[in-house]
């Protein structure tokens, strides 16, 4: 074999490995920003079932105390700055008492049904969407060539939706 | 919409496009549909000028069954042209893991990704050969929707995806809203039986039903039997053969039924000829396969809203089949019609389109809402 041919074959195995690889960190930087995307619209939607849930409090026919005991579970989830460990206990607090008062609550158009549906939905879609990204991210050739860079490792939301699932909310909604 | 299959052959997936294409627009959004071949009279619900076709289809085994579906680099541009001529904020690929023109949309969409999965059983060799392949293109979804606990199964289990179960929708005041003509032939007093259903696949079951025709027939000797579906096999005496029906005449030819039997063996996924029946108001005799018994509801028998019986035991069949005519339970038919309306695509649909907006929520933002592909 000729020194041509030896390097004409490292060229066409160089640009073989240079394609993957490039391939590999476009469908890592894809999953990466879909993290993103869903964990900002997941914000949104717990934020949206912690005010709404304050709202409702304020309802006529809602005794005092059922009213506080919404009003400091949706202020501790409302917290700016909560780590994500204190996050996801304060939602799975809200989740809970939520589940209490939900009996007391008039269905929509202004009950919590669709807030709480929308919530858990995203929080599916986040988490399946982390699940994708750490996937990848755990590729030989990810870890070794560092193809992730500096960006922090997604994590899943872990947190308790409450008994409401959201197939049914969606379903309620629909009804009224 | 991407549609792997084509409309000119009836199928459950492609009454699934049609009756959400058929929603959305009713709601006030606009759906584009793409599919192979030409749009057949089943399909006149559908406007031409929002239907694309991604050219012609090859019949190909797939699946146990024989699809129509294409594929190759004349394929492939179709379907990226379409996808790029800018009309679209969002696509939902159907069945997207098949040779077809839904796994190149899916490796073409730059749109978010909404897709559907309606097989409970995907082949798990080829899918481990192409896994590489297939592991690209289903990290592109964004959004998954399972029409069954069985089909989600597959889509957590082999392909490492979560997804929300959305049930299929049907017409339902289509289905509750026949009344029953029987006055003319046969006499009411005649029972009848049917099934629906391809008749040349084995999985579909009809194997076990005319197995189990000689032991109902010695309860019932008046009964007659009525088969409607693809394909052509021959049938002992007694039973009448439609083939293939149009939506209108099984509407009608369930409206006129006493029990109808879905044998089915395996890779149901859904079961949708079990909900049409619901909704008819017709008693149920089905296969105790895991989709047709969450159907049915409660898992004690005395709840059930159907007769299930052992998957291909053609003696427990002829059993259900001779306790459902000799004791009919109106009541039992009105709670499974009730448990139906659940289903209507006014309910489905709204389910369908809060996945839309998640969906467009965690993708990138884009423009202004124009319509959905």
């Amino acid at each position: 074999m000729s020194i041509l041919e030896i390097a004409a074959i490292l060229i066409i195995i160089v640009t073989i490995l240079v394609w993957r690889i490039t391939w590999l960190a476009g469908r890592l930087h894809r999953a990466t920003r879909r993290t993103e995307h869903t964990w900002s619209a997941l914000d949104t939607a717990l934020v949206g079932r912690a005010r709404h849930a304050a709202e409702l409090v304020k309802m006529p026919g809602i005794d005092p105390a059922t009213a506080l005991l919404v009003l400091d579970a949706a202020a501790v989830a409302l917290e700016p700055d909560l780590c994500q460990v204190d996050r996801e206990r304060a939602e799975s607090d809200l989740s809970h008492v939520l589940d209490m008062i939900d009996p007391m609550l008039p269905i929509s158009p202004n009950g919590l049904g669709p807030e709480r549906g929308r919530a858990s939905l995203c929080r599916r879609l986040h988490n399946d969407a982390v699940a994708t990204a750490l996937f990848l991210r755990r590729r030989s050739t990810v870890r070794i060539l560092r193809l992730a860079g500096r960006t922090a490792e997604p994590r899943p939301f872990e947190m308790e939706d409450g008994s409401i699932c959201a197939l049914t909310v969606i379903m309620r909604e629909a009804e009224n | 919409m991407v549609c792997p299959y084509s409309f000119d052959v009836p199928g459950g997936v492609q009454n699934h496009v049609l009756g959400l294409a058929r929603y959305l627009r009713q709601s006030g959004h606009r759906p584009y549909v793409l599919a192979p071949g030409e749009l057949g009279p089943s399909a006149a619900a559908l406007d031409l000028e929002d239907f694309a076709s991604a050219g012609a289809s090859m019949p190909v085994p797939y699946n146990g069954s024989v699809a129509r579906v294409n594929f190759g680099p004349l394929s492939a541009a179709r379907v990226r042209r379409w996808l790029r001529s800018g009309k679209f904020d969002l696509v939902h690929i159907h069945e997207p893991i098949t040779p077809s023109i839904s796994l190149l949309a899916l490796w073409a969409a730059e749109q978010p990704v909404v897709a559907t999965f309606h097989t409970a059983t995907p082949r798990s060799r080829s899918m481990q050969l192409a896994s590489g392949v297939l592991r690209a293109a289903i990290e592109k979804i964004d959004a998954g929707i399972a029409v069954s606990e069985s089909a989600r199964n597959v889509v957590v289990q082999h392909l490492g995806r979560d997804a929300v179960v959305i049930p299929n929708g049907i017409r339902f005041h289509d289905f509750a809203g026949w009344s029953p003509m029987r006055d003319e032939s046969p006499p009411p007093q005649q029972p009848r039986l049917i099934f629906i259903g391809r008749l040349d696949e084995p999985r579909k079951g009809l194997d076990v039903l005319l197995a189990a025709l000689p032991l109902i027939k010695q309860a019932r000797p008046d009964l007659q039997v009525i088969v409607a579906g693809q394909g052509s096999r021959p049938l002992p005496p007694g039973c009448r053969n439609l083939g293939t029906v149009t939506e209108q005449a099984k509407i009608a030819l369930l409206g006129s039924a006493d029990v109808l039997v879905a044998p089915q063996l395996a890779r149901e996924s859904f079961g949708l000829v079990l909900l049409e029946a619901m909704a008819s108001g017709v008693p149920i005799v089905a296969s105790d396969l895991p989709p047709f018994v969450d159907l049915l509801g409660d898992r004690q028998d005395d709840r059930r809203l159907g007769e299930v019986f052992t998957v291909g035991d053609h003696r427990a069949l002829a059993l259900a089949v001779v306790r459902v005519l000799d004791q009919p339970d109106p009541m039992r038919a009105a709670r499974a019609q009730h448990a139906a309306r659940n289903y209507d695509w006014s309910q489905v649909g709204t389910t369908v389109l809060a996945i839309y907006r998640a969906a467009l929520s965690a993708a990138p933002a884009r423009r202004a809402s124009r319509g959905a592909g």
